[in-house]
């Protein structure tokens, strides 16, 4: 018979909500299935997927809380009369930051009704290539048949398995952003010496395309006031550029975080005080420590949810290693009639822009005559780490490798936000670099930038990089004056001259 | 036990009765005060009020509706009005799930499928 819809999508997070909707523009039948499965420790959370809910949200939402934190402190300076210290409660932070979640939640809800999208609140899974069985929470079965299906199923952090303890005491970023009271205690600061009372241990290993997340949150964790170690095997940050990774945690450490680096914990116990032993190997120094902290967050990369969908029944490929879904540049799938779009997908951006305009486009290609591909070149994003980290292009090393140091030039400045002086905050690791061709306009390849604001400032130069945009451009852009943006119009200094990349007042 | 609706004017009514039935489902609409002849100052509410009422059934049992007569046009107006500032409404009609960001405001209330999906949704 006729298939029910015209378009089925799995998964309404930011890639397949795009999609459903932009299709339902066209007068297209279209539904969506969205279901959560409870995180280990029971979290789970309304329509939107990660971003809007465990994601990138809270997060920058958390972020926000955690730098008027900073902000009231430089305010003193500035002529503010603030009792210090000031504390935080979590659990305002928490409620007002999961009510506005709440509220994106209805959005959705109200969106897909109003755009006559059909929402079903199940967990899907293939029967054949056009056919869904969907589950809902009491196990009620209802089969869905579409014409096409689009996978947007996402990734769930991954838990440390082979870690004893780990999935039964720790939590991962999806049950932090829930918690309801603080992950650690706050510090009773009238006391000389606060030992471990309030501890939250985040441990890092670099595997997967987003592991900013964990940065990010250590981060806003020391902001609030927590007392934050971030445990890691090898290198922060991996596959951005790692002289900025360097100087965000070096931001990070003389902030406050404390740094377990070369280390990788062996075991998570319950101690009788009712907190969590953590059991750690460092690899050089070939010691074994043991310690005591009050959450165990693991951040140890994000898993492809692919494993109840059943795609071994029709056929749709997925990559050996990390287990996305393999997709050609249209977002087709190995199955003709099935697509895949977002962090599901191998090879692509684990970030809520791409997933959106890849699901838009592959609306409008299906049901809209065009024939507009994604362009996944030159996306620019940010680290929300209490020094912002904004990018776009190649990093240092990329664009090496792809064209050869000698023909590169590399351009780059210390700088000091004007907003620090006053405040008298450290600007140590205020810094940054482009990356331009040496030969013929001197295109410029990539810019990366640390500093206040990193993404406000980093979004417009996107549009000139999408453009082609040139040194000699750019030196002809006028900087707006005072700001750290400025500075990028101004960089002259090159690596390679190895002159005082600082910059001295205007 | 099916729903029960109670009629207030003003906020002070509508917290207090707000309060008194906290721990049940209380979902409120709140519209223009209406005149001798029972018609409101609100065109949004007259139209409205008649789609919420055809999907009050759908409420879950226990569940309370609260009918609330803001006040008149100018007392509405006023961008410093309790409503407004509390319970940061910015338009009548509103139709709310009091206690959670679930709401319907204005045309959103004249869609019989969208208030369905309010009083039903978890």
């Amino acid at each position: 018979g006729k298939n029910e819809y015209d378009l089925l999508i799995i998964g309404g997070g930011s890639g397949g909500l795009a999609c459903a909707k932009e299709a339902a523009k066209f007068g297209r039948k279209v539904a969506v299935l969205d279901y959560v499965e409870p995180s280990p420790q029971g979290t789970k959370w309304g329509l939107g997927g990660t971003c809007v809910n465990v994601g990138c949200i809270p997060k920058k939402l958390m972020h926000q809380a955690a730098l008027l934190g900073s902000a009231i402190k430089d305010a003193q300076h500035y002529g503010w009369n603030i009792a210090q210290p000031v504390h935080h409660t979590w659990s305002v932070m928490a409620q007002a930051v999961q009510n506005y979640v709440k509220s994106l939640n209805w959005g959705h809800r109200v969106q897909l009704q109003d755009k006559k999208v059909k929402y079903f609140n199940m967990k899907g899974s293939f029967s054949d290539p056009h056919t869904i069985r969907g589950l809902t929470k009491a196990g009620k079965e209802t089969i869905v048949t579409a014409e096409n299906i689009v996978i947007a199923t996402g990734g769930r952090p991954k838990y440390p398995v082979h870690i004893a303890g780990a999935l039964e005491y720790g939590i991962t970023s999806d049950d932090l952003f829930w918690l309801k009271e603080s992950p650690g205690k706050t510090p009773l600061v009238y006391y000389p010496f606060i030992l471990h009372l309030c501890e939250i241990i985040v441990y890092i290993s670099l595997t997967g395309s987003s592991p900013d997340v964990s940065l990010e949150c250590a981060g806003f964790l020391t902001g609030i006031g927590l007392e934050t170690t971030v445990m890691m095997r090898s290198i922060p940050l991996r596959g951005f550029d790692q002289q900025m990774a360097s100087l965000v945690t070096e931001h990070m450490e003389s902030y406050g975080t404390k740094f377990l680096k070369r280390c990788f914990p062996t075991k998570v116990e319950k101690s009788e005080s009712n907190r969590l032993q953590v059991t750690w190997k460092n690899t050089d120094l070939r010691t074994e420590v043991t310690d005591s902290f009050d959450t165990v967050m693991w951040a140890v990369g994000r898993a492809p949810d692919t494993e109840t969908l059943n795609l071994e029944t029709v056929g749709v490929k997925t990559n050996s290693e990390t287990g996305k879904i393999i997709v050609d540049a249209s977002e087709a799938t190995s199955v003709p009639n099935i697509y895949a779009v977002g962090d599901i997908t191998e090879g692509r951006p684990e970030l809520t822009p791409t997933a959106i305009a890849a699901g838009k486009l592959l609306a409008q290609r299906l049901f809209g005559q065009s024939s507009e591909l994604m362009d996944y070149d030159n996306v620019p994003t940010t680290v929300f780490t209490p020094l912002e980290y904004g990018c776009v292009g190649l990093s240092e090393e990329a664009a090496v490798q792809c064209y050869g140091s000698d023909n590169i030039e590399v351009y780059h400045a210390y700088y000091k936000p004007l907003e620090f002086t006053v405040a008298e905050r450290d600007a140590a690791q205020c810094y940054m670099k482009m990356v331009c061709l040496r030969e013929r306009d001197q295109r410029i390849l990539g810019l990366h930038f640390i500093g206040p604001n990193a993404g406000e400032v980093i979004q417009g130069f996107a549009l000139g990089i999408k453009c082609g945009a040139t040194y000699p451009q750019l030196m002809k852009t006028i900087g707006i004056h005072p700001t750290c943006a400025e500075e990028i119009t101004k960089l002259h200094i090159t690596k390679g001259s190895g002159l005082d990349a600082t910059v001295t007042g205007c | 036990m099916g729903w029960e609706e109670k009629q207030v004017c003003g906020y002070s009514e509508f917290v207090e009765t707000a309060q008194r039935y906290h721990g049940r489902p209380i979902f409120a609409l709140f519209c223009g005060d209406k005149d001798a002849e029972g018609r409101s100052w609100c065109p949004d509410c007259v139209t409205a009020e008649p789609v919420v009422r055809r999907e009050l059934h759908n409420m879950p049992d226990e569940s309370v509706f609260i009918y609330c007569l803001v006040g008149d046009r100018a007392y509405w107006k006023d961008p410093n009005n309790e409503f407004r500032k509390n319970l940061k409404l910015t338009g009548v009609p509103t139709l709310l799930k009091y206690g959670t960001p679930q709401k319907l405001v204005e045309e959103e209330c004249f869609k019989a499928e969208l208030v369905r999906m309010l009083f039903t949704e978890d």
